[in-house]
């Protein structure tokens, strides 16, 4: 922590002005390190991982300008992309299938739901994916590994900007033609924020277990995909979760209660839109899911570190 | 005091029959028996990269890593560097590390220069606003001030290469960890890349510095480790370590099998072809402005026999000359003998030449001769070390042809012109 203080001193007073000068302050008090075969603490690591937290940003922002960089149509895929699968999905379920909507349009029904599973989805893809992605940078210098990870679902964030933006412009569309404003302002559109740290933070520690596993198996960065595919029919995305209750068999309904997803969207719809179901028991008990993935899935990064970088 | 100790640093890799236990067989066995049947699963092979390496340094040594490929020289460089985790031992250091391993430092390619010197930075705590001031200086010294704005992916592996050096030694590194970095291209960067470590080593920089390069290694290292299938097998003077190591490696015969030609019959047996500096030293490039040795080593196994040395220079796929030596030199008892090529200081251009070694041996007394020839033995580049300004179109790009003899001229007034 003292270290990290330091450090932290040592930033600010440079960023005022006395560069060189700080600069020699640094290197002066060069800090003594030691490298050992024993793993590295949790504590130690976070207070490495807040040391090294400038490159965090750096990893971030690399991995959304690298969605349109050197893209013919540039910036206009970090609208599409996350645009396109949304009216096709519409198409289908809102137009076709006629499925309930808990009174309101289906399409602000169904973009809600998205827009907040999105985040889960796509960022446990690319989390999966970041130690292989990063591997020209790991196998070269050092830095907290959990780096990777953890900065890979920048661009899901990214991806919900857009996603919000077209709810609200959904919603003022519904207000001019029905005068009907579903949009909540309001506190309880905290709830709303809180779900999407959630669903990050989700995604975060399920990649924790699958990015290790996909430097030991190649075969997972394949699987992941439909393994979200069907983790996406059991959270109440596409029907509500009273239709998806009904739609499974009682011996499986304790899938829709463990999903730890199913709160986190229930709790964004309801935040935003004011729908949904949201009970303290499915609360608990998705947070209580949540945080044992988190913690298996830091230890389990923590201890297979090593072994990872030597296998990329 | 030492601001770098390492003791008793090992690193054992796990190599297991069936590639890692990646196969889908090997899968469904640990799944069925998660505990492990040692007899069935098992089959791994332990590998010390590294085994028992301890040194200590102070501020200001340059440190010379030697030995054969495979030797452990870069997992020894990756360990200090924090990329892979050591198995045993510990290491502990004072200051900030910057580390230049292979080809170039952590660079990402996608990146243009300007990112991922601020990356770098931001890896090593450096604050970005210092990164900032830095730049310039960083690009200047790279040579790549045009291509700030092109992803590093474009850029030439010289000009990557001297953009990691010119990044890392601007890092105000107190250890830094340089692998190969006389590698890849340019020669006279690379020199500007010697005199530069050696200078900061002056000013109480430790530099461990990994090179095959014997020249290299004898001009700026105060110490070298020789490092010999993972474990330290010398440490100590660079005189003696180098002469050590290469009198061992020349023991050897090792011209690749895979090498065409015919290079042992029942007279006498080619071992290697060497460039030589003038010195005696084992080199791989030839500064121009030297004269160097090109050493075949043969060794024959009967007395009384004489040898015709001949050698092939071809640079680009055209063969250049051919040189033979003028008369038979007489062996007169059977062992192990080198026969010298001097090439003449300002003879060859800046260009790789590869050269091809004939021996011709014969009995005394016998008129049936006994050749050997060992094609390609030796590539080796030739490097200027001033600034080329004195050639017409005067930039590197413009040089052209086979070779780059200097003549010698004369310009004077004719006779009758100055009585007129």
């Amino acid at each position: 922590m003292l270290l990290a203080l330091r450090r932290w001193l040592g930033l600010s007073a440079s960023r005022a002005g006395a560069g060189v000068v700080e600069d020699a302050i640094l290197d002066r008090k060069a800090q003594k390190w030691v490298i050992e075969p024993a793993r590295v603490g949790l504590i130690a690591r976070a207070e490495e991982l807040w040391r090294y937290r400038r490159i965090l940003w750096f990893f971030a922002s690399r991995r959304i300008k690298e969605r349109y960089e050197d893209k013919t149509l540039g910036k206009f895929w970090l609208f599409f992309q996350p645009l396109a699968p949304i009216f096709i999905s519409t198409m289908i379920f809102g137009s076709m299938l006629q499925v309930p909507s808990d009174g309101v349009p289906y399409f602000l029904f169904f973009l809600a739901g998205m827009s907040c599973w999105r985040i889960f989805e796509r960022g446990v893809i690319r989390v999966t994916r970041s130690l292989d992605q990063n591997r020209a940078l790991i196998k070269k210098v050092y830095f907290p590994r959990l780096i990777a990870p953890i900065s890979s679902v920048a661009p899901s964030l990214s991806e919900f900007g857009v996603l919000f933006t077209l709810l609200v412009l959904t919603c003022i569309y519904y207000f001019v033609k029905d005068g009907v404003f579903y949009l909540r302002v309001g506190p309880q559109l905290l709830v709303g924020v809180l779900a999407v740290v959630l669903a990050a933070f989700l995604s975060i520690s399920v990649g924790l277990w699958t990015t290790v596993m996909q430097t030991r198996h190649k075969d997972v960065q394949f699987s992941i995909r439909y393994f979200m595919q069907l983790w996406h029919y059991v959270t109440p995305v596409i029907f509500p979760l009273s239709e998806l209750l009904k739609l499974l068999p009682p011996q499986l309904h304790f899938i829709a209660y463990l999903n730890p997803m199913s709160p986190v969207v229930e709790m964004y719809k309801w935040g935003v839109l004011g729908i949904g179901h949201v009970s303290a028991v499915s609360v608990i008990t998705g947070l209580a899911m949540m945080l044992a993935i988190f913690s298996g899935g830091v230890v389990y990064f923590n201890r297979s570190e090593a072994a990872s970088v030597d296998r990329l | 005091m030492d601001n770098l100790v390492a003791e008793g640093l090992g690193k054992c890799y796990i190599l297991s029959r069936d590639s890692e236990g990646k196969s889908a067989r090997s899968f469904w066995r640990r799944l069925r028996s998660p505990l492990g049947d040692s007899e069935s699963t098992s089959k791994t092979r332990d590998f010390w990269a590294l085994r028992d390496v301890s040194f200590r340094v102070e501020p200001g040594t340059i440190l010379g890593v030697i030995g054969p490929n495979g030797a452990g020289k870069t997992t020894l460089l990756k360990v200090l560097a924090r990329v892979i985790t050591p198995t045993t031992g510990r290491v502990v250091g004072v200051g900030r590390v910057v580390s230049l391993l292979e080809l170039g430092a952590g660079f990402d390619p996608d990146l243009p220069a300007h990112d991922n010197i601020l990356m770098n930075a931001a890896i090593l705590g450096i604050p970005r606003a210092e990164a900032q001031r830095r730049i310039k200086d960083i690009l200047e010294f790279a040579e790549v001030e045009q291509f700030v704005g092109s992803p590093l992916r474009h850029y030439s592996s010289g000009m990557y290469l001297r953009l990691a050096f010119s990044v890392a030694i601007h890092m105000n590194p107190q250890i830094l960890l340089a692998d190969e970095i006389l590698a890849v291209g340019d020669q006279a960067f690379q020199e500007r890349c010697l005199a530069k470590v050696a200078e900061l080593g002056q000013q109480g920089l430790t530099v461990l510095f990994v090179s095959h390069d014997m020249d290299a290694i004898m001009r700026i290292c105060n110490r070298v480790m020789w490092l010999h299938q993972g474990a330290v097998r010398r440490l100590g003077d660079p005189e003696e370590v180098v002469d050590e190591y290469q009198n061992a490696i020349w023991s050897q015969a090792d011209i690749a099998q895979s090498e065409r030609g015919r290079r042992s019959n029942r007279l006498a047996e080619i071992l290697n072809v060497r460039l030589m500096s003038s010195g005696g030293r084992d080199i791989g490039g030839a500064p121009i402005s030297e004269d160097v040795y090109i050493k075949t080593r043969f060794r024959t196994v009967k007395a009384n026999m004489t040898v015709k040395c001949a050698l092939d220079l071809s640079t680009k796929g055209q063969l250049i000359f051919r040189t033979a030596d003028t008369e038979a030199r007489p062996l007169p008892e059977a062992g192990v003998y080198e026969a010298l090529a001097k090439i003449p200081r300002d003879l060859l251009a800046e260009l790789p030449y590869i050269a091809t070694v004939s021996c011709i041996f014969k009995r005394e007394g016998e008129a049936k001769e006994y050749p050997l020839v060992v094609y390609n033995a030796l590539q080796f580049l030739v490097y200027g070390t001033e600034t080329p300004d004195s050639l017409p179109g005067s930039g590197r790009l413009d040089r052209v042809g086979f070779i780059a003899p200097r003549l010698e001229w004369t310009v004077r007034q004719e006779a009758y012109a100055a009585g007129a």
